[in-house]
């Protein structure tokens, strides 16, 4: 599949909510731990080489779960291939805490479910839709009942 | 299959496969429909089928494609209408040097102008930004309603949260302009819209993005799931998952919406801690709560 290699690259130089150094092992049999630079931007995981100017590879976050294997170490397991595993190893349990929430918020989808959220709980208690405003109401992406699968809730004030 | 490869080191890793997926699976997409696209190499426009989902655009040889081709990371982009030969052309173009230049092209004006709102806001940061700002509003809706309403959960003070708002990104790429990732859009057909937002949110006025944590430290209380009551789901927020504490997160749908605010010093009673994690009790909850200071609010506008 093809993909904008040199633009993906570019983004992996902007600032990033998270960036460590990490134990990182791949997902295939026979990978190692391996020291690397893990970047967080937006909803990718970028990892270089430690002295390398230009990341190894990227992991799109969406799709995907985070697990805690161990106080220090987590999991990420994309939903399609969940024996595939890609393991994180910190330096502390604080460490590990914080890289499994950011990896979490770091998804387009879960911000989007956010939104909805946010979105009708402001006109259930308002009585106003806070989109209008700004006149983004219609837009496909902010739809509360575009096909998502929200949690079982009253959505009759809607 | 063709590989972009650069001329000199080795081609970059992406989870392809995965992120194949996540362009097929029935997460439901913003935007579908044919376009013509320009090759690479050479001028031909080939007529592909595109699924946008998020901030990534995604193209398949044919409707019913089984797997995309290709995908276009969007984060970064400015959309433009373009000169062409081509009627209703369009153009992705992005900031880095040397970046390709996506020429594009709809198949009605109405498509074309479509196309061009739904992707110049695909970015990660758009939707972030909007989030923030109806975060922010809640908030504001609820200190005012309330006055018992706490505002951050952890007592952080309201100047450090406008901070925090001040602060959000100004844009998927560091334009040259000082304006929002919306405005960096230069498409006529959006103006409006965009306008509107950027005066009402205060952005920051850096064109450079923010090295913030966004999430770090919410101002709005966000917990995991729902109805186990697992109260130490709201920890997991604030600081970091405790071991063995709600292993999995499934980024899939699985998971409860984040709640408001949590209160202080409460002069209500409430059947419900904002601790718990149950949604549906917390949304009653605050429904009588707020009710009348709803009323009252609305009455003062």
């Amino acid at each position: 599949m093809r993909f904008n290699e040199k633009e993906l690259v570019f983004l992996s130089r902007q600032p990033s909510e998270m960036a460590a150094e990490l134990g990182m092992r791949g997902p295939k049999k026979g990978d190692v731990v391996k020291r690397r630079l893990v970047k967080l931007v937006v909803n990718f995981l970028f990892y270089f080489r430690p002295d390398e100017e230009e990341p190894v590879g990227a992991l799109l976050l969406e799709q995907c779960r985070v697990e805690r294997d161990d106080s220090q170490t987590f999991s990420i397991v994309f939903l399609d291939e969940a024996e595939r595993r890609y393991l994180f190893e910190c330096d502390s349990e604080e460490e590990c805490g914080k890289w499994i929430d950011s990896i979490i918020k770091a998804s387009y989808e879960f911000m989007r479910r956010n939104l909805i959220f946010y979105r009708t709980e402001i006109h259930r208690l308002t009585g106003k839709d806070p989109l209008e405003q700004y006149g983004i109401s219609d837009e496909t992406r902010f739809q509360v009942s575009n096909g998502l699968q929200l949690m079982p809730r009253d959505t009759s004030s809607l | 299959m063709e590989v972009n490869k650069e001329p000199t080191g080795r081609k970059m890793k992406l989870n392809e496969r995965s992120v194949a997926h996540y362009a097929t699976c029935d997460s439901p997409p913003d935007k579908t429909g044919f376009l013509f696209k320009k090759g690479e190499r050479n001028t031909a426009y080939h007529r592909r089928w595109f699924v946008l989902k998020g901030n990534m655009l995604f193209y398949f040889e044919e409707r019913d494609g089984r797997e995309p081709i290709g995908v276009i990371v969007l984060e970064g982009c400015t959309v433009e209408l373009c000169e062409s030969a081509e009627e209703f052309a369009f153009a992705i173009k992005f900031e880095c040097a040397k970046a390709r230049v996506y020429k594009m092209a709809a198949e009605s004006q109405a498509a074309m102008e479509s196309w061009v709102k739904a992707l110049s806001r695909a970015s990660f940061d758009y939707m972030r930004l909007v989030v923030k700002e109806l975060e922010r509003q809640l908030e504001e809706f609820l200190e005012a309603a309330g006055g018992v309403c706490a505002g951050a959960p952890q007592g952080k003070p309201k100047s450090s949260r406008r901070h925090q708002v001040a602060r959000s990104r100004s844009g998927a790429s560091s334009s040259s302009s000082s304006s929002s990732s919306l405005s960096s859009s230069s498409s006529s057909v959006v103006a409006p819209a965009q306008r509107g937002l950027q005066d009402e949110v205060q952005l920051s006025s850096g064109s450079s993005r923010e090295n913030g944590v966004a999430w770090s430290k919410p101002a709005i209380g966000l917990v995991n799931g729902c109805p186990e009551g697992a109260a130490s789901s709201s920890a997991a927020w604030e600081g970091g998952a405790e071991p063995g504490n709600a292993a999995a997160y499934g980024a899939d749908g699985a998971r409860a919406p984040p709640v408001p605010p949590r209160r202080r010093g409460a002069s209500l009673e409430s059947p419900v801690s904002p601790g718990t994690g149950c949604f549906s009790k917390l949304h009653d909850w605050y429904g009588k709560e707020v009710e009348e200071l709803r009323v009252q609010w609305l009455q003062s506008q």
